[in-house]
């Protein structure tokens, strides 16, 4: 059982931010940081690095440095590693430079090429030199890309694994199977930039969002200790009426988490969760609960909470471990769990126990399709258990089918229109403005039962969805595996817009930093 | 009917195809029969990436044009864009030989191809070559030179290409339909023809099309092309950058610009929102008006100063005493005169077709100046071309009366 601090302190003082720089090594290290501009990240902190001069003028990121000069003049290595190790060495001054002052690091390549494969081992070493932290991210090739790529990143890895304070290692035939059999590798490449980008921005939030609980780099590092590991990676989010529920489901569904079987074998576990104003520490427990359910009771867990006003109805969590190397291949998932226990069911309605929000209680109940959700059964074809009624006066709730679940992919905007495209759904779509700001989380009354969680009702939605598909309405937003446009958008079957140097495809405003939210 | 005196302009727009059908009288007006239109598909930056795609709309398009024009549609004069069309200006000489003193139409011929011989690169084709000034004897202001007695013919010229494998593409897409090509037209040069008057581009006057995929231009200075080409950047990447920063897709991204977006900032009530409506069963989303705002005029402002300083490189820009005509679907955007106005340092105007009879209000829409001008085109070059005609050449026609 999870020991939870009672001891919230207010959040501290606009600590110091901490400086982090993102490098990018290679044309897929260039692309996810592209993918991480795009979703908000400040370009200010990126640099990218490539031996491929034309690439790096299409790069987004505010620094660039060219590797190998003299070795590879601007073209790229042809996919040879000694090009690439030799190019970086050629550039070390300059990335030294641009390494600055940064205290924590992350290096972010394609494994299996040359530039990659070559130089981020060199870039890892001179960023550990200039004494910062340095977490890297790789992906590991297709297996179709042949056994020579494969070969190439291996090695590549295990350089890597040596050298940097951690390394989260991404499979690309599993990120594949993310995106439908029949979709392009330019889908399957987009899908890894995504779940890239959110564990970046994950780590990055973790470290310096003012939490409630703080994460700092001590425990970061505890969780990412076995150097010669495979990292466990998780993050999801939900603004449903079982947000804590829905998105702990999205973090396990992560191709990194290998559907939580293998957080049982991690010796600790770091777990943020997030959310508005208006999560509460109900939220919080039940989440936890649920977790607790997939680590065994050995495992520490370091544990942090954020309330951050830009979240505003959903509540996230992100979930990092890592594992010894020897259980270390990561089998294709498959949804199996440990343990079929109901869930407790979140009893909704105006009865719940005296929220400190009250507007929270003047919502009318919960509508019969938002009503509490049991958790999925095993089989797809079984419908859950139900969940033990606790003092529901409340309509039964609704049992949702597993399959219903199953992220809704949205096929990127790359396709040409076609009628459906009307009717894609990009997450955020259903989003509505933020109400009136919501108390802080305030202490509850402590329900010992964890069979029978006191929850308060997340704040509903003012604009009521149209009568959506039971399924729709349930399914948390799956961030990491949603197909937003790519940086290109729609002009990536076309020949890119090079002006100046600058990549007129990608949005002006990203180009010149304006934010526009 | 006498089908020498129809005419029929293809333009294979990023957004839209549209087929114009004309019939020129013998004023030398011209009279719109019909306008057949068709959304475009498989096509990005003005230039085909699916061919097949590609050819079912212009099938559409025509087809649509035959309906209303009630003309069995043969052939046509189709325009090309895409960022792989250049120019450059170039002079040509030739002496005559000693027992000649008078100027004929093989010295014309002679001196173009003179102005030609410069290395453009080994893919590319000439699309134009539009004479500017010819000089005899170093005398300037020489309209037409031929019969005039002088030594030595120096010819400037306007001189338009693109890469040979992208314009044939177009022209096959046309051929497989099939349809004969009449001719291959720089957009903006048939614009140019609808948005100006032959006044108008003797003052100077610079006509910008921003369409769907790219941003065609062409500068007059003296009644001459001085400056032409072509920016990839178009009302796509206005919705583009749309659909990414409020992320919406691309279909709301688009509705959203044409219904409410305008390009002017600071104009919106603080916390001035759009309801996003939606048709299709979803929750509304509220747009901060002054957000959509910006990201319209970020990227409209870019596009004007690239255009500018790539303008800039000549000291044409300086001598276009009648401003500046922004013409193309996208200058429907409300304010769009204003922000060239206070980029180029110039006055400026939205422009549409509007000299020509048979045209209906509706088709007085600068979405259409290309289609409409192309027609305009044609007819500048039937005239023009001599009866004995011969092969048609489709890459570098010659002909003198365009400018
Ligand atoms: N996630 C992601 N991976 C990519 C992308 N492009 C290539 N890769 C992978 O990265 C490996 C290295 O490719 P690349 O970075 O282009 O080579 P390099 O520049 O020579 O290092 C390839 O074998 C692919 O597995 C991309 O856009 N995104
Ligand atoms: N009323 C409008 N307001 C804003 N933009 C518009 C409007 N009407 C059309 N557009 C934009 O103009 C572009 C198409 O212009 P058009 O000249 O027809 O292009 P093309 O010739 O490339 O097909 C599209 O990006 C479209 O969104
Ligand atoms: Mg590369
Ligand atoms: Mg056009």
């Amino acid at each position: 059982m999870i020991q939870l601090s009672r001891n919230y302190s207010l959040p501290e003082r606009e600590e110091e931010i901490i400086p982090i720089k993102v490098i990018g090594i290679g044309g897929a290290g260039s692309n996810a940081l592209d993918r991480m501009v795009l979703d908000g990240l400040d370009k200010g902190d990126l640099i990218a690095a490539n031996t491929d001069v034309q690439s790096l003028a299409s790069s987004v990121a505010a620094s660039k440095v060219q590797l190998g000069r003299g070795v590879t003049r601007g073209l790229g290595t042809g996919g040879d590693p000694q090009l690439g190790l030799d190019a970086a060495t050629e550039a070390g001054d300059e990335l030294r430079t641009a390494c600055g002052e940064a205290r924590l690091i992350f290096l972010c390549t394609g494994l299996g090429g040359g530039t990659g494969s070559g130089a981020a081992p060199v870039v890892a070493e001179l960023a550990r030199e200039t004494g910062a932290l340095v977490i890297t991210f790789a992906t590991m090739p297709f297996a179709f890309e042949g056994k020579r790529r494969a070969a190439q990143a291996q090695e590549a890895l295990l350089e890597l694994q040596k050298i940097s304070s951690a390394v989260i290692c991404f499979e690309n035939d599993l990120m594949g199977d993310i995106v439908a059999p029949k979709a392009g590798i330019h889908q399957a490449f987009a899908a890894a930039d995504v779940t890239i980008s959110q564990s970046v921005r994950s780590i990055i939030s973790l470290i310096q969002r003012p939490g409630l609980i703080r994460i700092g780099f001590d425990d970061l590092l505890a969780a990412l200790r076995n150097s010669n590991s495979r990292c466990l990676f998780g993050y999801g989010e939900s603004d449903s009426d079982n947000r804590p529920h829905d998105a702990l489901t999205q973090a396990l569904k992560n191709p990194l988490m290998d559907r939580g079987r293998m957080l049982s074998d991690a010796t600790s576990v770091l777990v943020q969760v997030a959310g508005g104003p208006g999560m509460t520490l109900s939220e919080v427990e039940i989440l936890m609960q649920e977790l607790n359910r997939h680590i065994s009771d050995d495992t520490q867990i370091l544990f942090g909470t954020v309330v951050d006003g830009r979240m505003g109805n959903r509540l996230s969590v992100t979930i990092i471990s890592s594992l010894a190397a020897d259980g270390a291949v990561v089998s294709k998932p498959v949804f199996e769990r440990p343990s079929a226990a109901p869930v407790p069911s979140p009893q909704a309605g105006p009865e719940t126990k005296r929220s400190p929000a009250p507007e929270l209680e003047s919502q009318p109940a919960v509508e019969a399709d938002t009503a509490p959700e049991a958790e999925p059964s095993p089989s797809p074809d079984e419908p859950g258990k139900f969940v033990p009624e606790a003092e529901s006066a409340e309509p039964p709730p609704l049992v949702r089918p597993l399959q219903m679940i199953e992220a809704t992919l949205n096929q990127p905007e790359l396709a040409d229109e076609t009628p459906s495209e009307e009717t894609d759904s990009i997450g955020d779509i259903a989003e509505v403005p933020e109400p009136a700001a919501m108390p802080q989380i305030v202490e509850q009354v402590r329900e010992p039962e964890p069979q029978q969680p006191r929850v308060i009702l997340p704040r509903k939605k003012t604009t009521p969805l149209k009568e959506p598909k039971p399924a729709e309405n349930s399914v948390a937003k799956q961030e990491v595996l949603q197909f937003e446009s790519v940086t290109r958008g729609r002009f990536e079957k076309s020949e890119p817009t090079i002006v100046e140097g600058q990549d007129l495809d990608v949005p002006t405003f990203l180009r010149k930093n304006v934010r526009v939210k | 009917m006498a089908s020498s005196d129809l005419m029929v302009g293809l333009e294979i727009g990023t957004s839209k195809i549209c087929v114009v059908v004309g019939e020129g009288r013998p004023d030398g007006t011209i009279k719109i029969l019909g306008v057949g239109q068709a959304p475009s598909r498989g096509v990005r930056k003005g230039e085909i990436v699916d061919f097949e795609t590609a050819m079912k709309c212009v099938h559409e398009a025509v087809v649509d044009a035959e309906t209303k024009s009630d003309v069995m549609i043969r052939s046509v004069y189709v325009g090309v864009a895409g960022a792989h069309i250049q120019s450059f200006n170039n002079r040509g000489s030739v002496s005559l030989p000693e027992d000649r003193d008078e100027i004929d139409e093989q010295d014309i011929e002679d001196v173009k191809t003179n102005a030609r011989e410069v290395s453009i690169p080994s893919q590319n084709a000439f699309l134009h070559s539009i004479i500017q000034h010819y000089h005899v004897d170093g005398q300037d202001g020489v309209l037409n030179p031929v019969g005039m007695l002088g030594e030595r013919l120096e010819a400037d010229f306007h001189i338009i290409h693109g890469v040979r494998t992208r314009i044939q593409n177009t022209i096959r897409c046309v051929k497989e339909l099939p349809l004969d090509v009449e001719d291959v037209v720089f957009t903006a040069l048939a614009a140019a023809q609808v948005v100006l008057t032959p006044h108008q581009k003797s003052l100077g006057a610079l006509v910008i099309d921003i369409g769907g995929g790219t941003t065609d231009y062409i500068l007059y200075v003296d009644g001459a092309v001085k400056q032409s080409g072509v920016l990839g950047v178009g009302g796509d990447h206005i919705t583009n950058d749309i659909s990414m920063g409020l992320r919406i897709p691309m279909t709301r991204a688009e509705k959203l610009k044409v219904e409410e977006g305008a390009v002017t900032l600071g104009n919106c009530l603080p916390g001035e929102t759009v309801q996003l409506k939606d048709d299709s069963g979803f929750a509304g989303k509220e747009i901060e008006r002054e957000t959509l705002n910006t990201i319209i005029h970020l990227r409209l402002r870019e596009t004007f100063e690239l255009l500018k300083r790539k303008l800039e490189e000549e000291p044409f820009i300086n001598y276009i005493g009648e401003g500046i005509f922004i013409t193309g679907g996208c200058s429907h955007l409300k304010g769009i005169d204003h922000l060239a106005e206070e980029v180029f340092e110039l006055p400026a105007r939205v422009a549409h077709a509007q000299t020509m009879s048979g045209l209906t209000s509706a088709f007085e829409n600068p979405q259409f100046s290309a289609a409409i001008g192309l027609i305009k085109y044609a007819q500048a070059v039937q005239v023009d071309r001599r009866p004995t005609g011969g092969i048609r050449r489709i890459f570098g026609k010659i002909f003198s009366g365009m400018r």
